[in-house]
């Protein structure tokens, strides 16, 4: 396993030069009851980027979070905001702020003292303190809930309430974890593209907790996926679901299907494979070595497949299992013995111009350059 | 409104009075018991105290001397002053006392099974003898009592400390003893209701210890402080055996007057004296209960 | 739940805290160890240490009513009373708890009728049931006054333990068993009740201990008999031997036995119900 290499450099995307860009250097956190929260990370944030940490739950995400927060302290490695170690910092002195799950509004503040309250303990006069919350609330849209309290406001207001709290003292770097996880399906899709819309509007850090993949991929500049405490990979949005580093990744992500095969030869750059069920497959090896007689793993996309007749080269015949309709496209699950379940995604229009019955068997074949080769973990 | 829609809402009404008509079976157990154990004797100790009396017997009459006399007496006075001092006191100690303690086992015991533990072990006292609990200070205040005698080996004093027993002292060591369970299980209560995210929350914004103790936690503690404050303060004030066992004699309470009053007959006067301290009684609850909500503290709602 | 440091480590008011913590259990049960032990004097024991001998003089004194009145019949009379009113307590709470999940007309009246008797001077309600009896004509004893008096003290506890039972417990049970076709009775035994057992022998206990050791509400409204706490109340008027010990000691021990008994069929059903939540 490698995950001192994951440090992977900024998107495209981000401006270089803005502030909140983050580093972790050899993370590693044991809670005292011996549980290895986190072991050893390595991963850069550039400033201004919005950053999804995903993975399943208790892969060490949170921890990482609340590290970067100053609500944990790592038990080794460094922690550095715009270059300089934070750790042993309060919140306050690292210039984030965090937007809790459950949104931890005081319940007994108005809305409008909730968002001053880190001005209030900062000794900002009343006046003064209100005038810059009510900016903030109305930059959030809740002008006229001001003087309500938190429960008397729905799910998707809490939030705002929660974001517009976050940003009132203006931090280089916003920590958002798990956010949407309270709202419902209407709602998480509208507040992921306000949480977007206004990273891009304030130009700082966003880092957002999350173990719903389509989130992830759906906001964020760089994707970081975790398990047991350690990064899998580090990359763009796209990066990470078109090119799974590892099986892992590729399965995680979902959209992939995952085989194996042992290679027979290697012949300028593509690898020739042969299945366990004797199929013959063709993997470009790109940068990576393969020798002959090794077992290698490689990933398909499921959206790049197209019927085929049975025994070409990179084809799979299976029967068929599921037909589930997804509206833009029918998604078709295929049993082959001695294997895993092989899922294609085909266009809506294509399927129905030649259905297929459940039980029938068919085949699907890719090019070449679909074939994504995997890292051995 | 649709046809469906009305008959949908005349539905929920029924279902609605009939929740509420099954309710008011559900509750008249408890209002008879207490209409006839509270309210009749209350409204009996009312009528009493304008009857007259004699040497010998209460004779039904309406006057008001049961209470001119009550009040124009001066033991009146200083018999209020006295409970209200040992009140302030009592209540002043209780509260930190029972803050810190319910702060301690809901903030600070990790494990949610030894917090459980720690409560039980403060709470079991209260499910043994009041009386047997404050007589067992007796050995331990008295002039021979084991603090004595320890103060006195050690070299700390070489007099007996004679203010510890039968003073004031020794009667709010034991209102403390007695009470400080009534102030420790409903800051207990409120205290768990609070979202421990909120501490983060509060340092998230900068908040010190400090500051967050006074912004969040004593504001959302506030019910239970108060609702703590009524059991203590009415419970002191009612008190009649621990001021006089262990003031000795010396003190007495608004209530201990009133059993010396009984038990030398004096019904009528005693019922005027017990109305008045009623009456105070029922303003400093409600003048406290102003400041929160209690039913919607206690009651679950649907 | 508990503050931790970031490090992981006890802020420094943790040790504060537990100190006082620490503190408040020595100065709530030292003295009561005190007497405990000092009940087991010999015949020379006085009321303070040092212990003069040991045995058990004082308890057979206590026993053969050498110092008291009739402390045998007032432990025959205690006991019943205790039961009496924990059973009413129990089902009485257990209705009104459920009663208070609606509003209903005159449920604000009740609730502060509840507040009313438990914060009035017990005492002065023993007054009034006295006096309500006289008036009526009727004498007072303790299965009649003394137990309306307990019970206007048991009751409002019984009711806020109910309100904090009710508080944690989902109605949709209920609705599942009626949407499964049980009627109310059966909904009530098979669903209800079961679901809710640990808070209503938490009630059961209230009650017992409560009027086992109630004094200020029964002294007035017990009639010629006494019960045990007035017994010791009286004990403490005129006797200044160890033998009041004896009794304490004595009364808490039974106390001690429900408490013990309560706690630990509850504890029992708890750790049964984790159980067939791990199967």
């Amino acid at each position: 396993m490698d995950t001192a290499a994951e440090i992977t450099p900024s998107p495209a995307r981000t401006v270089t030069g803005h502030a909140g860009a983050i580093e972790l250097a050899g993370v590693a956190k044991r809670f005292p009851n011996g549980a290895l929260a986190v072991n050893g990370i390595n991963l850069r944030i550039a400033g201004g980027s919005y950053c999804c940490l995903l993975g399943p739950s208790g892969c060490g995400k949170t921890t990482t979070l609340r590290m970067i927060a100053g609500h944990e302290e790592p038990t080794a490695g460094e922690i550095l905001i715009d270059g300089s170690n934070v750790v042993g910092l309060s919140p306050r002195a690292r210039g984030t702020a965090m937007m809790f799950q459950s949104y931890a509004l005081f319940p007994h503040l108005s809305v409008r003292d909730n968002v001053a309250f880190s001005l209030r303990v900062r000794g900002t006069p009343r006046a003064e303190r209100y005038r810059e919350a009510d900016q903030v609330i109305e930059q959030v849209q809740l002008t006229e809930f001001a003087a309500r309290l938190p429960g008397q406001l729905s799910g998707g207001q809490q939030q705002r309430v929660a974001l517009a709290r976050a940003l009132i003292t203006r931090p280089r770097v916003l920590l958002l974890d798990e956010p949407l996880s309270a709202l419902d399906e209407f709602l998480r899709l509208q507040m992921r593209a306000e949480l977007r819309e206004m990273q891009r509007r304030l130009g700082i850090t966003f880092v957002h907790v999350t173990h719903t993949q389509l989130e992830a991929v759906a906001v964020a500049d760089q994707v970081v996926v975790m398990a047991h405490g350690e990064v899998r990979q580090s990359s763009s949005a796209r990066g990470i679901y078109a090119e799974p580093r590892s099986a892992y990744v590729a399965q995680f992500m979902g959209g992939q299907n995952v085989l194996r095969g042992t290679v027979e030869s290697v012949a300028a750059g593509i690898a020739t494979l042969r299945g366990p069920g004797g199929e013959g497959y063709a993997v470009r090896l790109g940068a990576d070595k393969a020798l002959a007689g090794q077992t290698v793993e490689f990933a398909v996309r499921r959206d790049r497949l197209s019927l085929a007749s049975s025994s070409t080269v990179n084809s799979i015949t299976g029967r068929v299992r599921a037909i589930e309709y997804q509206g833009t496209f029918v998604k078709m699950t295929l049993t082959r013995s001695g294997a895993p379940d092989f899922v294609a995604y085909v266009d809506e229009g294509a399927y129905f111009r030649a259905p297929v019955a459940v039980g029938t068997m068919a085949s699907f074949g890719w090019e070449l350059d679909e074939a994504h080769l995997l890292v051995s973990e | 409104m649709s046809a469906s829609a009305t008959l949908v809402a005349a539905v929920g009404r029924r279902r609605e009075r009939s929740w509420s008509l099954s309710s008011l079976l559900l509750a008249l157990p408890l209002a008879a018991v207490l209409v006839c154990f509270v309210v009749a004797p209350l409204i009996s100790v009312v009528a009493v105290s304008v009857f007259r009396y004699d040497n010998f017997a209460v004779i039904p009459g309406f006057t008001l001397e049961n209470y001119a006399s009550v009040l124009s007496s001066r033991l009146t006075l200083s018999l209020y002053l006295t409970m209200i001092r040992l009140a302030a006191i009592t209540w002043a100690v209780t509260l930190v006392l029972g803050f810190c303690v319910a702060y301690f086992l809901v903030f600070h015991v990790r494990s949610k099974l030894i917090a459980i533990g720690l409560f039980l072990a403060c709470t079991v006292p209260f499910w043994t003898s009041n009386i047997i609990r404050m007589i067992s200070w007796l050995p331990l205040l008295g002039r021979q009592g084991i603090i004595n005698q320890a103060l006195l080996t050690t070299g700390v004093i070489h007099q007996p400390l004679g203010f510890l027993l039968y003073s004031d002292f020794s009667v709010i060591v034991s209102y403390v003893h007695l009470f400080t369970i009534f102030m420790i299980v409903p800051i207990f209560n409120a205290m768990s209701r609070i979202d421990p995210a909120l501490f983060e929350a509060s340092r998230d914004a900068g908040a010190s210890r400090w500051q967050t103790m006074r912004l969040v936690v004593l504001p959302l503690s506030k019910s239970g402080i108060v609702l703590g404050s009524v059991f203590v303060i009415t419970l002191v004030m009612g008190d009649f055996y621990v001021v006089k066992v262990m003031s000795g004699g010396s003190l007495a309470s608004v209530v201990s007057a009133m059993v010396d009053d009984i038990s030398t007959l004096l019904f009528p006067h005693a019922a005027a004296s017990a109305v008045i301290l009623l009456v105070v009684l029922t303003l400093l609850v409600a003048g406290i209960m102003r400041l929160v909500d209690i039913r919607r503290e206690l009651v679950a709602e649907r | 739940m508990a503050i931790v440091s970031a490090r992981g480590g006890r802020p420094w008011t943790f040790y504060v805290l537990a100190a006082i913590f620490v503190g408040y259990v020595a100065f709530l049960y030292g003295p009561m160890l005190c007497i405990y032990v000092l009940s087991f004097q010999g015949p020379q024991g006085g009321l303070t240490f040092p212990m003069r001998g040991a045995g058990l003089h004082w308890f057979n004194q206590l026993l053969s009513q050498g110092d008291t009145g009739d402390l045998i019949g007032a432990i025959s009379r205690s006991l019943p009373l205790a039961v009496l009113v924990m059973a009413i307590t129990v089902i009485v709470s257990f209705a009104a708890g459920m009663a208070f999940r609606a509003r209903f007309p005159g449920s604000n009246w009740l609730f502060y009728l509840v507040v009313a008797s438990l914060v009035a001077p017990g005492y002065v309600l023993g007054i009034g049931i006295g006096l309500m009896f006289q008036l009526l004509g009727w004498n007072t004893d303790w299965y009649t006054s003394a137990l309306g008096a307990q019970l206007s003290w048991t009751l409002p506890f019984g009711l806020l333990i109910m309100f904090a039972v009710f508080g944690r417990y989902d109605r949709a049970y209920e609705e599942a068993a009626r949407d499964l076709g049980a009627f109310p009775v059966q909904t009530l035994r098979l669903v209800v009740v079961p679901m809710l057992l640990p808070g209503v022998i938490a009630v059961a206990l209230f009650g017992f201990t409560l009027s086992y050791d109630e004094f200020a509400r029964t002294l007035q409204t017990v009639g010629s008999s006494n019960t045990v706490p007035i017994e010791i109340w009286s004990m403490t008027q005129n006797v200044t031997t160890p033998s009041i010990y004896a009794l304490g000691t004595l009364t808490t021990a039974l106390s001690f036995v429900v408490i013990g008994v309560s706690l630990g069929t509850i504890a029992l059903i708890q750790r049964r119900r984790v159980g067939m939540k791990s199967l």
